[in-house]
């Protein structure tokens, strides 16, 4: 079972992103910054979109720009999008309203939610969110400011928080993030993270085949071992874990891991990858 | 004629009294080791981490508007205190990294409005400015005493009225710290920008509190006092009624023992 250690890390990172500026205002430096970027121990770790968009507004390639961005990278290239997955506070706000999303659905409207995602598939979500990544870079080309920067729903959830400890206020841009979370608890579930978020979509692009990745033992099943199709079902993403593992949207959130019960033709889902076949 | 148009066609254009659509929004004045405005609005990723280690609280972070979420400085309510630890922290060189040395710094330009400080309408137009009900004529310099690059970015020019030197960086402590209020006689132009009469503008965006140096003169308050009227006024400041004495209980010594 991936689901406590899922949200051990979900609800520490989260927890961080009050935490930090709380250490800072006590003076202990160790780590700084917001998750647009952050400096953890001396260790500058940036948002690889939002250092691409800089890259690309400003015209320039520079050295502290580039370090920033290559562990995030390399995380993506070695464990695929654990970031929004496993630690990405937004995800985590997301995973809570699609939770009360369902319990509203179950105890008061007494219906069976099904889970209706809007462009439900991999191509079109895909083609949506690359689609949004690129005219948010041209954008950003164009008119010379890192556009996409302002929706960056997990950055701007850490500004807020720092915001909030600091001055104990909130900027405009909390709207921002509360109107995603009304949004996916009303009317499209689980929209900013299949749909739009450039985090997710500029991440997902570092993936090798020895990525970690979720599959069967069998190589390419075509149908669902069980008829419930349990993994489809438990899948935020709306992908076919048995078969899509590989897809550029899965982030590693183990769901369909868990939800697994083993079938009988191609074995119990499983993380693959470092080697190719492990 | 041009002059005029142009004139004409900036009052219409730029809205000037309302900060919410004047273009002191889109050129703030930046932290310290800020690169220019246009590559620092494309490298700044918003991260917020000059604001985060800012230790006097002095860095802001602009709201709604094309700058979002990008740090500036508002000196009328605090001023940077050049201590430089946000220059290491920037992640993307939107603020110059190697840049330590206050001394450097060009965040923008210091200008004293002679029509408003209290030391220039003293000294050059004999004014008492009036404050609260009170006539209070000073010679103040509390942008002289309080600059910490005193002597290199502002002088007291004749040892009586400061003038800012080149070597002003533009912190803004002496904006800080100016006591003429409702508009402060000492202000800081940002660097790169455009207009100088806007200047300290976005402190000003409450319109009562808004008072320019042209409707000060108009109301006559600026305009120097000559002959009758000066001499009257100066007469109105009284001194001791008589010289006062010192007793002194020991004698002063007239020569010291050893000395030629």
């Amino acid at each position: 079972m991936y689901r406590p250690y899922r949200r051990v890390v979900q609800i520490s990172v989260f927890a961080a992103m009050f935490l930090i500026p709380v250490l800072n205002l006590y003076e202990i430096y160790a780590v700084t910054g917001t998750f647009y970027a952050i400096n953890i121990g001396g260790l500058g770790i940036a948002d690889p979109v939002v250092i691409f968009q800089a890259i690309f507004a400003s015209g320039e390639l520079t050295v502290p720009l580039l370090t920033a961005a290559i562990f995030p990278v390399f995380l993506a290239l070695l464990l695929g999008r654990v970031w929004c997955g496993w630690m990405c506070p937004y995800h985590l706000l997301a995973d809570a309203a699609a939770w009360l999303r369902g319990l509203f659905a179950r105890r008061l409207l007494r219906i069976e939610t099904r889970q209706g995602l809007p462009l439900s598939g991999a191509l079109p979500a895909n083609t949506c969110r690359f689609g949004f990544l690129i005219a948010g870079t041209i954008a950003a080309g164009a008119i010379g400011i890192p556009v996409l920067n302002y929706f960056n729903a997990p950055a701007i959830s850490s500004t807020e928080a720092m915001i909030f400890v600091k001055e104990r206020s909130l900027s405009l841009e909390f709207g921002f993030i509360a109107l995603l979370l009304l949004l996916e608890l009303s009317i499209l579930p689980r929209f900013w993270c299949r749909l739009f978020c450039p985090t997710g979509a500029f991440v997902s692009l570092f993936r090798t085949r020895f990525t970690l990745h979720v599959g069967a033992d069998s190589k390419t099943p075509k149908a669902p071992c069980c008829k419930e199709n349990l993994c489809s079902l438990a899948c935020p993403m709306g992908l076919k874990p048995f078969r899509e593992g590989t897809n550029l949207l899965c982030t590693n959130c183990a769901r369909c891991i868990d939800a697994c019960r083993g079938g009988s033709s191609h074995g119990r889902l499983r993380f693959k990858g470092f080697s190719g076949q492990r | 004629m041009t002059c005029n148009i142009t004139d004409f066609l900036q009052r219409i254009f730029s809205f000037r009294e309302d900060p919410l659509t004047s273009n002191y929004r889109e050129n703030r004045l930046r932290p310290p080791g800020a690169v220019d405005e246009k590559r620092f609005m494309a490298l700044c990723i918003r991260c917020n981490r000059c604001l985060e280690v800012c230790p006097y609280n002095c860095i802001r972070r602009a709201g709604l508007g094309r700058s979002i979420g990008t740090p500036y400085v508002l000196p009328e309510q605090k001023a940077c205190y050049l201590c430089m630890a946000c220059c290491r922290l920037c992640p993307t060189g939107a603020l110059d990294k190697l840049l330590n040395n206050p001394e450097q710094v060009v965040m923008g330009k210091a200008r004293i409005d002679p029509t408003i400080c209290y030391s220039h309408l003293f000294l050059e137009h004999d004014i008492l400015p009036e404050t609260a009900g009170k006539r209070i004529g000073a010679l103040c310099n509390t942008c002289y005493n309080v600059c910490p690059l005193a002597d290199k970015a502002i002088a007291l020019k004749n040892n009586l009225s400061p003038v800012i030197l080149d070597g002003c960086v533009g912190c803004g402590i002496c904006v800080e710290r100016c006591p003429t209020r409702p508009r402060r006689a000492v202000n800081v132009i940002p660097a790169g920008m455009g207009r100088v009469d806007e200047a300290g503008f976005y402190f000003r965006k409450a319109r009562k509190h808004y008072e320019t140096a042209v409707s000060a003169e108009r109301r006559g308050a600026a305009q120097p006092l000559t002959g009758e009227k000066l001499l009257e006024m100066k007469s109105k400041i009284e001194g001791p009624p008589e010289a006062p004495k010192f007793q002194f209980p020991y004698e002063t010594p007239k020569g010291i023992e050893g000395w030629d």
